[in-house]
């Protein structure tokens, strides 16, 4: 079972940026969205996003996980348009204002989660920390528990299918159609879980201090990350598309 | 020999807890050995590997009094990391293991921190690839590795830092039996080669006693037993006596040696050892007992039917499986054409390798799976049609571990859930869940989680006796037991087969699968492959080697004997039996 975020080998473009350059696209195409105020930028960030995904060959992933966001975007519109109350209404209680903020809204929503998305799925988590080590100075005890934290998100999730099963074979319904009663019978499992999951972190700590994690410095990488000329053009790039956001 | 660790004198007591973790343990250990640590669960075996490793004192917080010096330095004194430098250590919970998603980024890890010279780097990672076996798997994600692979990955991480010792917590407790020999190969290989001292804690005695060059037996936190596997394996009823088991072979001739039939305190390690031991026993005029062969067989035969044979008393397939197809969206264990009927007071032990789709034919059974083709039947129940939750009524499941299952505050509350879910009165319901945990000997109003690993294997079964399932599904339930809860276990569960319930068991250990089994169903690669009794299904050995599948000691030591020194051994498949023939052939001679 792989996860959805998983890293994707492949030697596309994609793939060969620097770590560093592709956080920076992600970022700059999420500080974008964040600043663009018309549809047409906010449409064609998130399009330039899924183009960029279609080329890595990971448009698949990027499919599955627009069928999580989607549902969310929907939420989103409809709260928005129940409580925005300004402009005029178009019918019962829909405004204009309403429609536009909320449309905004769920564009904004899939153009901020899917760029990091994407980033973390044509980088290997390794080279992440390293890179952003090396070039950004970030200390790697923090790098080291970011990815650490996402190398974790599948096995606790398998942990979690696992023990469900477990609680199924006995009996508990979580076979239901009902997600409320599927939530309030989820809740007693939190504790295991997060027994499982204490006794797991632990016992990553020592296996790391057991190999010299306190010993490590920004030399300490055996790979190094140069940035090449493409790394440059994606730079240029970052600044184009920020810019273009403040514009529209 | 030079003395790479030793252990004075050393007391441990977690903190929190009242009891001696380690009791004035003085051990030391010679550079080049080879030593293999075993001891019921609670004995301290990983605590002993923790104060080896220094994360005693330096991870676990608690008392420590006594000093272990790894060479000649006190592990109080110097840092865990310069511990490190000489002692590396493979943890219980491989996948906890793991500090980076790809192999290639495991080994770089501790390489990189210990500051190797960048030049030396690919060299090391190709030795210690190379060492253990996986330079195809170098470039591979850690998340799509088998449990064999992991672990091997995790010890060539280790390796490649070049140690002088290696310690290891059970490496071997979630490995099919090839995949385990692999693992003590590659460690033989390690020690013999590199000349690294190994010191592994482990149950499997027939590895221990194969691959150790020295034994130490734990109990209580105390050593107890130390010495080469012979002088430790000699002691059969005081290892029994403390809970841990003897390889088969052992026990025969240790037997023997009791009917003054051998010398005592040189037991019989391997099944080559004790067939040649046999043969000498019985002596030259074997080929006399030829004639007579038949009776004696067919008297064993008998008294190794322990297991009820119920078909006999009626009653049509509880379970049935026609044309059963399943896969996987992902790939993976995938099953093929699944035909099996299980019959209530049956024991059905699965067996093949690590991906055959054992798991998944329980899982197909419990309903947790529902057939891609063909129809799975369970008390009258179409998995297909009916949610799990209510064939959980009929079928109670045992996983591998029982922490998936405990969700209650007190161990009561957690035996009577599942009559609950049943539907059954509370009252009833406690009344029996009380019974039940009485005669299992539990603390009603303990939390489960406070309780040790055994223990709480203990109550995950409580809580699928007391519904009296017409099925049971046990999927691995010994794993990470020792030998004296396995026993408790299987002898619970055999005690529900008298009673008429249906048992589906999948085991790696073929010692428990022929002692409890009453049949047997062979998988491979999605298939079944064979049936039959135990001794037919193990003596058949074109069947056991398709299937990747080891025959336990006993069994393989009859075929041997039946070949070699007189066919009365045939189709036996205890030790008793084996012992009682050549008892009566020697009796001739």
């Amino acid at each position: 079972m792989l996860n959805v975020i998983d890293y994707m080998p492949g030697s596309t473009l994609l793939h060969k940026l620097n770590p560093v350059a592709k956080v920076a696209l992600a970022a700059a195409i999420i500080a974008a969205t964040f600043l663009a105020q018309s549809y047409a930028m906010l449409v064609g960030l998130l399009a330039l996003t899924l183009a960029m995904g279609v080329y890595a060959g990971v448009a698949n992933r990027l499919f599955t996980l627009m069928k999580l966001l989607v549902p969310l975007a929907l939420i989103l519109l409809v709260l928005q348009v129940a409580f925005m109350r300004a402009g005029t209404p178009v019918f019962g209680f829909v405004t204009d204002e309403g429609l536009v903020t909320g449309t905004k809204a769920c564009l904004r929503l899939l153009g901020v989660a899917l760029p990091l998305l994407l980033m973390l799925m044509v980088t290997p988590l390794g080279d992440l920390a390293n890179a952003c080590v090396e070039k950004l100075h970030i200390p790697y005890r923090y790098a080291f528990t970011f990815t650490t934290a996402l190398r974790f998100v599948p096995v606790f999730s398998q942990e979690m299918n696992a023990i469900m099963e477990a609680q199924t074979a006995r009996g508990v319904e979580y076979d239901t159609n009902n997600p409320f009663k599927k939530l309030k019978l989820m809740l007693p499992l939190c504790i295991p879980l997060l027994l499982s999951s204490v006794g797991k972190t632990d016992a990553t700590a020592l296996a790391a201090e057991q190999r010299g994690f306190y010993l490590r410095t920004r030399e300490s990488a055996y790979d190094r990350y140069p940035f090449a000329a493409r790394d440059y053009a994606a730079f240029a790039l970052c600044a184009a598309l920020i810019a273009l956001g403040v514009l529209f | 020999m030079h003395p790479i660790i030793q252990i004075k004198d050393v007391t441990f007591t977690y903190s929190g807890s009242r009891r001696h973790a380690l009791e004035n343990v003085s051990l030391e250990i010679g550079e080049g050995e080879f030593v293999g640590v075993i001891g019921p669960s609670g004995a301290g075996k990983s605590t002993l590997a923790a104060v080896m490793s220094g994360a005693v004192p330096h991870h676990f917080i608690g008392e420590l009094y006594g000093a272990c010096l790894v060479d000649g330095r006190d592990t109080c004194e110097v840092t865990l990391t310069d511990v490190s430098r000489l002692v590396g250590s493979v943890l219980q919970d491989i996948d906890a293991q793991f500090v980076a998603s790809n192999v290639r980024d495991e080994l770089l890890f501790g390489l990189e921190n210990f500051g190797v010279p960048h030049d030396e780097i690919p060299v090391r990672m190709q030795q210690a690839l190379e060492t253990v076996g996986i330079e195809d798997l170098r470039d591979r994600e850690i998340a799509t590795l088998s449990g064999g692979q992991k672990q091997k990955v995790a010890i060539a991480a280790i390796l490649a830092l070049r140690p002088r010792v290696l310690v290891l917590d059970e490496p071997t407790a979630a490995l099919d039996p090839a995949s385990s020999t692999l693992v003590f190969e590659t460690l033989r290989e390690v020690n013999r080669s590199a000349g690294i001292t190994v010191v592994v804690i482990e149950q499997k005695v027939a590895l221990l006693s194969e691959y150790c060059s020295r034994v130490v037996v734990f109990d209580q936190g105390k050593l107890v037993l130390d010495g080469t596997p012979h002088e430790v394996f000699a002691h059969g009823e005081q290892l029994r006596s403390i809970g841990v088991d003897s390889p088969r072979t052992a026990r025969v001739s240790n037997s023997l040696a009791a009917a003054g039939l051998c010398e005592a305190g040189a037991p019989a390690l391997s099944v080559e050892e004790a067939a040649a031991l046999v043969a000498k026993v019985v002596g030259a005029k074997a080929d006399g007992a030829v004639a007579s062969g038949k009776r004696l067989t067919f008297d064993a035969a008998h008294s190794s039917a322990s297991a009820p044979s119920a078909r006999a008393e009626g009653g049509g397939a509880v379970v049935r499986f026609s044309s059963v197809g399943f896969s996987y969206p992902g790939g993976g264990a995938s099953v093929r054409d699944l035909d099996l009927q299980v019959f209530p007071g049956e024991v059905v032990g699965i067996v093949g390798q690590n991906g055959a789709g054992k798991t998944t034919l329980t899982k197909l059974l419990n309903g947790l799976l529902k057939p891609a083709e063909g129809n799975v039947v369970v008390a009258g129940l179409n998995t297909r049609e009916v949610p799990t939750s209510r064939i959980a009524r009929h079928v109670s499941t045992l996983f591998q571990n029982p922490d998936r299952q405990i969700c209650k505050d007190t161990v009561l509350d957690e035996v009577a859930f599942g009559l609950l879910l049943q539907g059954i009165s509370p009252d009833e319901a406690s009344a029996r869940a009380k019974a039940t945990c009485e005669r299992f000997g539990l603390p009603l109003d303990e939390a489960p989680f406070s309780l040790s690993r055994g223990q709480r294997q203990m109550v995950a079964l409580a809580s699928v006796v007391v519904g009296e399932p017409q099925v049971i599904v046990l999927d691995e339930p010994t794993s990470g037991l020792d030998y004296r809860e396995c026993m408790t276990v299987m002898e619970t569960v055999r005690d529900m087969a008298t009673r008429g319930s249906a048992v589906v068991m999948v085991c790696h250990d073929m010692e428990v699968v022929s002692d409890f089994a009453s049949r047997l169903v062979v998988m491979a690669n999605g298939e079944i492959l064979g049936r039959g009794t135990c001794a037919e299904v193990f003596a058949n050995s074109d069947l056991m080697r398709r299937a990747f599948v080891e025959p336990p000691q006993a069994i393989a030591l009859a075929s041997k004997l039946a070949a070699e020194v007189s066919p009365s051994f045939a189709g036996l498949s205890e030790v008793a039996d084996i012992v009682a023939v050549a008892k009566e052939l020697a009796g001739r001679a």
